[in-house]
């Protein structure tokens, strides 16, 4: 109960950032829907998602089809993942049992810096170095595989620093348990500890995963931007956030809407990701009774 | 069923002592308990018969530990997990995998070449040991975690008892349980007496008397753990020779 | 053999490839950048103007341009996020429903992707309030993107307090706002520093809600209302669209990673006296 004057503005004032932060999701969705209606009511919704082609530019018959993108988002995103799930657990795994605990300290450390590293940076790097290599071996370079190794380094610190964490913090009696019942290191990581640290790890993943959905920078820079289906890793792709980014500077009204359309489709598919990853952790596991 | 010697054991982490120049005697299938109040190296002690301080780095243990008719496995060059095996253990705080209650029978036993056919019956086996078969048959691949504290503790019995050990070494098994299922788990270890050799670390005096054949009593002596009176159950509770055993024995709030 | 040497060799050697990984490519990023980018780096180039497209010339506007950026986006979500964190740590009960579906909304906006903030601050900065492509537009913008994590990092900061101060100073009759003017925010002044670095890394970092919000321009901002690049943007024009830009990339990359570590660092630093100062406090009050 507030018992003065300054109080009560403290209140209301307080009361109005509330307001006003929880407000700018309503916003963002809201401005989102009303530029993105033109496309949503035009009856051509289904074709927008299903048809094969994208060429906007073309006066006669522009074609609107988003499958092409959305299948490159889908692809890269999950290559980097399986790129980089393993190799973040596995880096965890080495730290956890088989380094010293002032070298894992370190790795973390570094894993860190990693994760600092702008996209910007990464989609420079991957212009610079890592194009040309893949070039050498299959061109064009640029490519969905580009794009998903560039994905991969940018996603792979949080799923290590989030594995190396969820396995520290399981129940030292575990392993103890394990130890005890004569297991030898491998069994014990791979049959008892993993299978235990596995809610935590997959935290981890969704999280970056959900991460590696929105990201555009990186990927817009090294992934060759053709909209189509891609036959091979080698072929060129361009995710949906790379369309935006690319066509937003002169898309003209309709293909304009059908941007923002794919920008409320990038709010959903993550928004449900982080969604899925905070419903798995509230129902409590059954703890110990009696 | 084996037997264990040991002689002049002693226990340092870094710069400290926690047992020192500890002997006893532990003969084979009789149930061994050892007491004395915190802190006196009991579980320390415990720990280093099947060498489970190994996991705690700058932990050192010297002097001999001798297994049935096998030298002394404080050698290196032993397989430490063929000991486990052979050495049971059962801690304080119930500690079954997360995982399901035949899982948790199924990863030691595959760990240590028990053949894919054997593990349902050896599972069987010991659940029937210690009672839990008739409760648990029916959800063996539900989560071991959903069972009661007691339910746990006598999982993690069974689990030990099914790799077919000669020890079984029990730290407190009963501390984090209430009093009906401690009385439970209790009376299984009593039952495995001239099937295994147990050893097992008690705060609780009655229940040492209860079970126990032999009883070792821990106490700090210049600085560190050591056995200050053993012998036969009866004896050391009836008429304790050295001071300090008396005054806590006598205490009996257990 | 399941527990012999040879399967822990095996998976021990895997792990330690997959560490080996991670740690490798930042030193490789890191050292490609050095190479290209170091022997561009002259304080000419840290204050000089921009000419030929960034191909010479230095960053100086830039740098002018990312400061007023990242100020206006403090402005904006430093006061709103730190009074919303405490509306809700302090004002409300745990279950009020206000505060669950604040918790919603935030979470969510926390996951909105960097584009999709773009095409926002498009629509409602550049159009709608009329700020056209502007440094306050993408100010504003990355204000909404940061805004999150100052209300995260505010309400910990708030959690971190000791309950007891709350109806202690109750007790001695104080009203809320000294409460929390005089004694629970001061206490929690180091957390919301940390929630600022954050902040302020993360919106260095950002550059596709700028692209749409803030504009290319490359001279002295004027003002606020001027279109501006910050760094991050700019290493994106001459990665993308500018022959021959590489090198001056990589030394702009150089001096952005720089800024970053600076402020990580600081947040560390600030951090550290935070977790200092709780576990003096908390003695005293034992004491």
């Amino acid at each position: 109960m507030s018992r003065s004057l300054s109080d009560c503005i403290l209140k209301s004032s307080l009361g109005f950032a509330a307001l006003l932060s929880g407000s700018v999701i309503v916003a963002v969705i809201a401005f989102l829907f009303h530029e993105a209606w033109p496309a949503l009511s035009s009856g051509k919704l289904s074709h927008f998602l299903t048809d094969l082609k994208w060429q906007p530019g073309s006066d006669r018959d522009p074609q609107y089809g988003i499958a092409p993108m959305i299948l490159a988002s889908i692809l890269v995103t999950l290559l980097a993942s399986l790129i980089a799930i393993p190799l973040g657990v596995g880096g965890a795994i080495f730290q956890q049992f088989y380094a010293p605990t002032f070298l894992g300290n370190i790795h973390d450390r570094l894993l860190e810096l990693l994760a600092g590293i702008p996209s910007v940076i990464f989609g420079f790097w991957g212009l610079t170095v890592l194009v040309p290599a893949i070039n050498k071996w299959h061109p064009p370079g640029q490519s969905l595989l580009a794009a998903a190794l560039v994905l991969a380094l940018m996603i792979l610190p949080t799923v290590g620093l989030t594995s190396r964490s969820a396995i520290r913090s399981l129940d030292p009696g575990l392993l103890q348990g394990a130890a005890a019942l004569g297991i030898g290191r491998p069994s014990m990581i791979l049959r008892v500890i993993l299978p235990a640290a596995f809610q935590g790890i997959g935290s981890g993943c969704l999280l970056a995963i959900a991460r590696a959905v929105g990201e555009t920078l990186a990927v817009v820079m090294v992934c060759g931007n053709i909209a189509q289906i891609p036959h091979s890793v080698f072929d060129p792709v361009r995710p949906i956030t790379s369309t935006i980014a690319l066509e937003m500077g002169y898309a003209s009204s309709d293909h304009r809407a059908l941007l923002y359309a794919s920008g409320l489709i990038l709010v959903v598919m993550t928004g449900a990701l982080v969604g899925w990853q905070s419903f798995r952790r509230e129902p409590l596991t059954p703890s110990q009774k009696g | 069923m084996d037997s264990l010697s040991i002689s002049d054991l002693t226990i340092r982490y870094g710069n400290f002592t926690a047992v020192k120049e500890v002997s006893l005697e532990v003969p084979s299938g009789e149930i061994t308990a050892l007491v004395g109040p915190s802190g006196c190296g009991k579980s320390t002690f415990l720990a280093s018969l099947n060498r489970l301080t190994d996991l705690t780095p700058g932990c050192l243990a010297d002097g001999k530990i001798l297994l049935g008719e096998d030298g002394c496995i404080l050698r290196s060059g032993i397989d430490v997990l063929q000991l486990r095996r052979r050495i049971g253990m059962v801690f304080q705080k119930p500690n079954p995998f997360p995982q399901s209650i035949s899982r948790n029978f199924e990863i030691p036993l595959r760990e240590h070449g028990i053949p894919k056919s054997e593990v349902d019956d050896r599972t069987e086996t010991a659940l029937r040991d210690v009672g839990l078969w008739d409760e648990v048959s029916e959800r063996l691949d539900q989560s071991a975690l959903n069972l009661s504290g007691g339910q746990q503790q006598r999982l993690c019995i069974a689990r030990a008892l099914a790799l077919d050990p000669q020890v079984i070494l029990f730290d407190e098994p009963c501390s984090a349980l209430d009093p009906l299922a401690s009385a439970v788990v209790e009376d299984h270890i009593a039952a495995l007496r001239g099937k295994v050799t147990v050893i097992i670390v008690t705060h609780n005096l009655a229940q040492a008397r209860r079970i126990a054949d032999s009883t070792a009593v821990f106490w700090i002596r210049n600085g560190a753990g050591t056995i200050v009176e053993h012998g036969p159950t009866k004896t050391i509770f009836s008429a304790p020779k050295d001071p300090d055993a008396s005054y806590y024995l006598s205490g009996e709030r257990g | 053999m399941r527990n012999g040497r040879p399967s822990d060799i095996l998976l021990g050697g895997l792990c330690a490839l997959a560490a080996l990984t991670g740690v490798g490519a930042l030193f490789w990023i890191i050292a490609d950048l050095l190479q290209l980018g170091l022997p561009q780096i002259s304080i000419g180039f840290l204050t000089g103007e921009v000419t030929e497209s960034g191909r010479s010339g230095g960053i100086g506007p830039i740098l002018v341009s990312t400061a007023l950026i990242l100020l206006s986006a403090l402005v904006v979500a430093v006061p709103l996020g730190v009074g919303c964190a405490l509306w809700f740590s302090e004002m409300i009960p745990e279950e009020n429903r206000g505060g669950q579906l604040l918790t919603a909304s935030i979470d969510l906006l926390a996951s909105v992707p960097s584009i999709v903030f773009g095409l926002f601050g498009m629509v409602f900065f550049c159009q709608v309030l009329g700020l056209g492509f502007s440094i306050l537009s993408g100010g504003l913008t990355l204000g909404c993107m940061i805004l999150p994590i100052m209300i995260r990092t505010t309400i910990s900061a708030m959690r971190a307090i000791p309950c007891e101060l709350r109806p202690a100073a109750a007790a001695l009759g104080l009203t809320q706002t000294t409460t929390l003017g005089k004694v629970l925010l001061p206490r929690a002044v180091p957390g919301i520093l940390v929630g600022i670095t954050i902040g302020v890394a993360r919106a260095l970092s950002e550059t596709a809600a700028l692209i749409f919000t803030s504009g290319y321009a490359t001279r002295w901002p004027g003002s606020l209302s001027d279109s501006g690049r910050a760094v991050s943007v700019h290493i994106y024009d001459l990665a993308m669209n500018i022959p021959n830009g590489s090198a001056r990339a990589s030394a702009s990359a150089l001096v952005l990673l720089l800024l970053i570590l600076t402020i990580n660092l600081a947040a560390s630093f600030f951090s550290d006296r935070w977790l200092a100062k709780q576990s003096a406090s908390c003695s005293t009050l034992n004491g």
